[in-house]
């Protein structure tokens, strides 16, 4: 019997090749696509998963309410890690801060930009485990250091390593390897190919960091005992704070409150950030996407299936009337649609596997190492397509089975109505969400452009930054480079647009005449700075050389910072006291404000000071716009000037967008998803289309005769599937509206979603659906109606 | 064998009730050929159905081998069909996608009988039809007249004591048509009782008895043959009655 249903499937196919092709292809590019789309979600969900203490393992996490913010930070304070250890709960603390350091050993030198630095329960807490070495001591005295296996091949080839010698910071600080650690797996949320002893800070650079409460920055960790309740501690924690650094709290008027969050949540659930992030709402979104794009290609195999129902109804009715059963039919055609489907995930595993590197690229890491490496992960994935098989089978399988013999062998059989009016909304409903995916796409392109074309509030263009690592040697460097040609203008500064700064405790006079106490983000300036980067003066002057105090005692504020303090207008806040990290001036400027981070985000208060330390980035605007030619002179100056830092360059326009770049990424798949899903909607489109064409043969026979048009047939047989397509966009235009407004309120600067882009997506959709439907109605009407009545 | 009494069908469309049949009632014995004969529309193929267990009807009483079948439920009915009535149909209804063995394989297939024997009665049945070097043909490379013998093969091929044809010949020319008829003889001969319905007064004239129907009510009823049950007498076959087809179609085309 088997064979019997296997013979019929695999005979059916075949005399019907354009249907199998469709179905086969529609549903393995949906399969391909939706388990790509769930193994990023997998892996997405996946991160810390290898951690076996990671139920136990929390990360301390501060607000600080200022007077007049409550800023939600990511690190507490230094000394939170020693003193939290008191309660009874706690069985660890470890911080871990993140770097990058230049590495040197014997002639090798390299920018490492993947460094962390770690207590010394680094390794006791978290599960990376140490292929030499003792983990309980390796990062227990300062400058030991514990490289991966990859670095430590990079660095010491088949020597052994440890006990061996790297040299930090050029060749100033010389740290023993105490171990070797397996490379990081991908889904951490903590990264590093390097982990140096937290000690060397605390207690070789920076001795009393471990006392000091008033200075935020490393990620802490806690490992809590087992059935400790971590809730419980949280309620503790004030308290505890108050105990140790209550009288400061009062006196900087900076009160911090610290936060537990589970390890396990941190990657893909917290907001303030980590060493690596994800994001729930892109796992929520390439799930559904997921799920819709093998919705649509289901769908695509009941519409063609049933539309060609009454084809095999003759082949149902001589089954019954020789003695099948209904569950026997049923059987064979969910049989069938098994088969199908299984052809179709065979397709889709091969596919999978060749598109593996590209999908890695497009998610930007290493998400799957090639979908054979994971058998059981291939198991569920076939359980799901053994599912979709199934349940798209099992309607027409119902449908078919139930045909009466009398009627369909006595050919007064006719397809039922209601089949049709559910093929039509099938197609309704994957024609929705094409246009709801098509319509997002543009939201998104739209707004990555809004946000690459916004005007930043600087000049970007034309100008370099290199990074000088804060070496003596930078301002050397800079006279250097000011006497070049192509060169108009070089500035020497801690901070650039687009990479972070500092924020700094600071007490700025008030509309009210008060100092009032505020966290404010920090930029090292020289006096070139503001003239290169083009920034507007609203009020007051920039730093000039004019004025000897400039160096040390003047400020120049954005507008948001002015905002602030309670000034309504810029004038007002020039000639003010400021004190901040030990300096005291005026205030003797103010600049119209500008996107020193990603649009995502709200420009913030920022103040600008002259600082001689600290001074990281060199930007060097230059002349002509054929910028690659000025390169090779730059490098040689950098050469004479810093002989001892690896160059390294970008320019700054390019480099702004770079924090675009995972919206680029969640774009590009956007964009390939929804391609896909209007691709295998046309793919039902074409079937059904075919189909109802070579149905109304007769009828456009007749209309011919009596003299119907070309373009009459071509409108008879597009309309309805149009009138489709049309009612699809009603159904579409409010979810996605809702959806993409959602989205886009992740954005501080952001477009408003238009009429255009619904009527471009509905353009779109009519478009890709008409000729899709034409190609078939064209070949109808064109063709000779003696031909076409024949077949009656 | 089959005693129908009083048997009643209606069609009904939303405002039109169609009589079907009309309180029909006969009887056919077991090893009976009769023909049911009648103008389009006077419900020949609607009794066709409820005999062959297709169809439910709406009153009146089915007896089949002593079993009122009237009320029985699809699945019992398919039982019933599957091992005691065999069809034949005017336009053959193979199934397309499967070869004249698998066609005929079919039915023992639904009705359990294991490979090994199943193609022992395929061949068997294949032989007795003159098919056999057709086995692995489909239906559309074989003629009309090979067709309905594959049909006549496979309706027979689970030994049905009932056989209901629906205008065997109606889509044949005489000579392939009075071939079949000869097939349906030689069952009958050997057994089998067979209903048939058709237009062609020519094709009556093999049963034993004529059933003429108008309006879905028997009108009149001829008896050809004597007929004995259970076994008739082995009359002399082929030749003969090949040779008396032709002159009665001869004698048609002369009307």
């Amino acid at each position: 019997m088997l064979k019997n249903y296997f013979k019929i499937a695999f005979r059916n196919l075949w005399r019907h090749r354009l249907f199998s092709f469709l179905n086969i292809l529609g549903l393995t590019i949906g399969m391909t696509a939706c388990f790509l789309a769930f193994t990023y979600v997998r892996f997405e969900t996946s991160y810390d998963d290898f951690q076996t203490k990671g139920d136990r393992i929390y990360r301390v996490v501060a607000d600080i309410k200022t007077p007049t913010e409550v800023i939600n930070g990511s690190g507490p304070s230094w000394a939170v890690a020693p003193h939290i250890t008191e309660f009874p709960e706690v069985e660890e603390a470890v911080r871990v801060m993140s770097d990058a350091i230049l590495f040197k050993k014997d002639n090798l030198k390299f920018n490492e930009s993947e460094v962390l630095w770690a207590d010394p329960a680094f390794f006791t807490t978290f599960d990376f485990p140490l292929v030499k070495g003792n983990p309980k001591t390796a990062l227990a005295e300062p400058l030991s250091i514990v490289l991966s296996e990859t670095l430590a091949k990079k660095y010491f080839a088949d020597e052994d390593p440890m006990g061996k010698t790297i040299l930090l910071f050029g060749d100033q600080q010389p740290a023993t390897v105490t171990g070797i650690m397996n490379n990081v797996p991908e889904n951490s949320q903590i990264q590093g190919n390097v982990v140096i002893s937290m000690t060397t800070i605390t207690k070789k650079f920076n001795a009393g960091l471990d006392d000091q409460w008033g200075n935020y920055s490393p990620y802490t960790y806690v490992l809590l005992k087992t059935d400790s309740d971590a809730a419980a501690l949280e309620k503790k924690l004030p308290g505890f704070l108050k105990k140790w650094n209550g009288k400061e709290m009062d006196q900087l008027q900076m009160y911090p409150t610290l936060f537990l969050e589970p390890m396990k949540d941190v990657y893909l659930k917290s907001t303030r950030g980590g060493f690596v992030n994800g994001n729930i709402k892109n796992v929520y979104i390439f799930s559904i996407i997921g799920l819709f794009i093998i919705l649509i290609a289901s769908i695509n195999f009941i519409n063609l299936t049933t539309a060609r129902s009454s084809d095999r109804a003759k082949e149902v009715g001589i089954r019954k009337v020789i003695g099948a059963r209904k569950k026997q039919l049923v059987l064979q055609f969910i049989g069938e649609s098994i088969i199908l489907c299984m052809i179709a995930f065979i397709l889709a595993l091969g596919l999978i596997a060749l598109l593996n590197n590209s999908f890695n690229e497009l998610a930007g890491k290493v998400v799957s190492t090639g979908i054979f490496n994971n058998l059981q992960y291939v198991f569920y994935l076939l359980l799901v397509a053994l599912g979709i098989g199934l349940l798209a089978g099992i309607y027409p399988a119902f449908i078919m089975s139930s045909f009466k013999p009398v009627t369909v062998l006595n050919g007064r059989f006719a397809t039922g109505r209601s089949g049709n009016l559910l093929r039509k909304s099938l197609v309704v409903s994957q024609f929705a969400i094409s246009t709801a995916l098509v319509i997002g796409t543009i939201v998104v392109y739209t707004q990555m452009s809004y946000m690459r074309n916004q005007d930043l509030g600087f000049n970007k263009d034309q100008v370099l930054v290199i990074d000088a690592h804060g070496d003596s040697g930078a301002k050397a460097l800079k006279q250097n480079l000011r006497g070049l040609a192509n060169v108009n203008q070089v500035s020497l500064s801690g901070s650039v647009p687009g990479a972070g700064n500092p924020s700094a405790y600071s007490e700025i006079e008030n509309i009210k005449g008060e100092l009032q106490k505020a966290n404010l983000d920090l930029y090292f300036v020289d006096f070139d700075y503001i003239p290169l980067y083009k920034m507007k003066v609203v009020a007051g002057r920039a730093f000039s050389r004019d004025f000897m105090t400039d160096t040390t005692q003047a400020m120049v504020l954005n507008e948001a910072a002015v905002k602030m303090f309670g000034y309504t207008s810029p004038e007002q806040a020039i000639g003010k006291q400021f004190k901040q990290w030990g300096r005291e001036g005026k205030i003797v400027g103010v600049i119209k404000d500008f996107h020193f981070r990603s649009l995502q985000q709200q420009i913030k208060p920022l103040s600008m000071r002259i600082e001689q330390g600290n001074m990281d980035y060199l930007s060097v605007s230059l002349k002509t716009s054929n910028l690659q030619a000025s390169l090779p002179t730059i490098e040689k100056a950098y050469q004479n000037a810093i002989p001892n830092q690896p160059y390294s360059y970008y320019f700054l326009d390019e480099f702004f967008n770079r924090q675009y770049k995972s919206e680029e990424k969640f774009g590009t798949l956007f964009l390939n998803f929804s391609l896909l899903a209007i691709f295998i909607s046309c793919l039902g489109l074409l079937g059904l289309a075919s189909y109802s064409t070579m149905q109304r043969t007769k009828e456009i026979g007749i209309r011919k005769v009596l003299g119907a048009s070309v373009s009459n047939i071509l409108n008879l047989l597009s309309r309805d599937f149009l009138k489709l397509v049309v009612i699809s966009f009603f159904v579409a235009v409010p979810v996605a509206a809702y959806f993409m407004h959602k989205w886009l309120s992740d954005f501080a600067y952001r477009i408003t979603i238009s009429w255009w882009i619904f009527a471009l997506a509905m353009f779109i959709a009519l478009t890709v659906a008409f000729f899709t439907i034409a190609f078939q109605a064209l070949k109808a009407a064109t063709s000779n109606p003696t031909k076409s009545l024949r077949t009656e | 064998m089959i005693t129908i009494t009083e048997l009643e069908k209606y069609y009904r469309t939303e405002e039109v009730q169609t009589i079907a049949l009309n309180k029909l009632s006969f009887s056919v014995q077991e090893g009976e050929f009769v023909a049911v004969m009648g103008p389009s529309g006077c419900g020949k193929s609607t009794l066709l159905n409820i005999l062959g267990l297709l169809d439910d009807p709406d009153g009146g009483s089915f007896v089949f081998n002593d079993i009122e079948v009237s009320g029985f439920n699809e699945r019992k009915r398919a039982n019933l069909r599957k091992h005691n009535i065999g069809f034949v149909f005017q336009s053959f209804n193979l199934i397309d996608e499967l070869t004249v063995f698998e066609n005929v394989e079919l039915p023992l297939i639904y009705t359990g009988v294991k490979t090994a024997e199943r193609k022992e009665r395929v061949h068997e049945v294949l032989e007795k039809m003159q098919i056999m070097h057709r086995r692995k043909h489909f239906p559309q490379q074989l003629s009309g007249g090979q067709q309905q013998r594959v049909a006549v093969a496979r309706a027979v091929v689970n030994k049905p004591k009932l056989i209901l044809a629906d205008e065997p010949t109606g889509n044949l020319d005489s000579s392939n048509g009075n071939e079949v008829m000869d097939l349906l003889t030689e069952l009958n001969e050997a057994g089998t009782t067979i209903i048939m319905v058709t237009h062609s007064e020519h094709d009556a004239k093999y049963s034993h008895r004529i059933i003429r129907m108008l309006d879905g009510e028997k009108v009149t009823e001829n008896v050809l043959a004597e007929f004995k049950s259970p076994i008739p007498p082995a009359p002399d076959t082929s030749a003969g009655s090949a040779q008396a087809g032709e002159a009665f179609t001869q004698a048609d085309k002369a009307h």
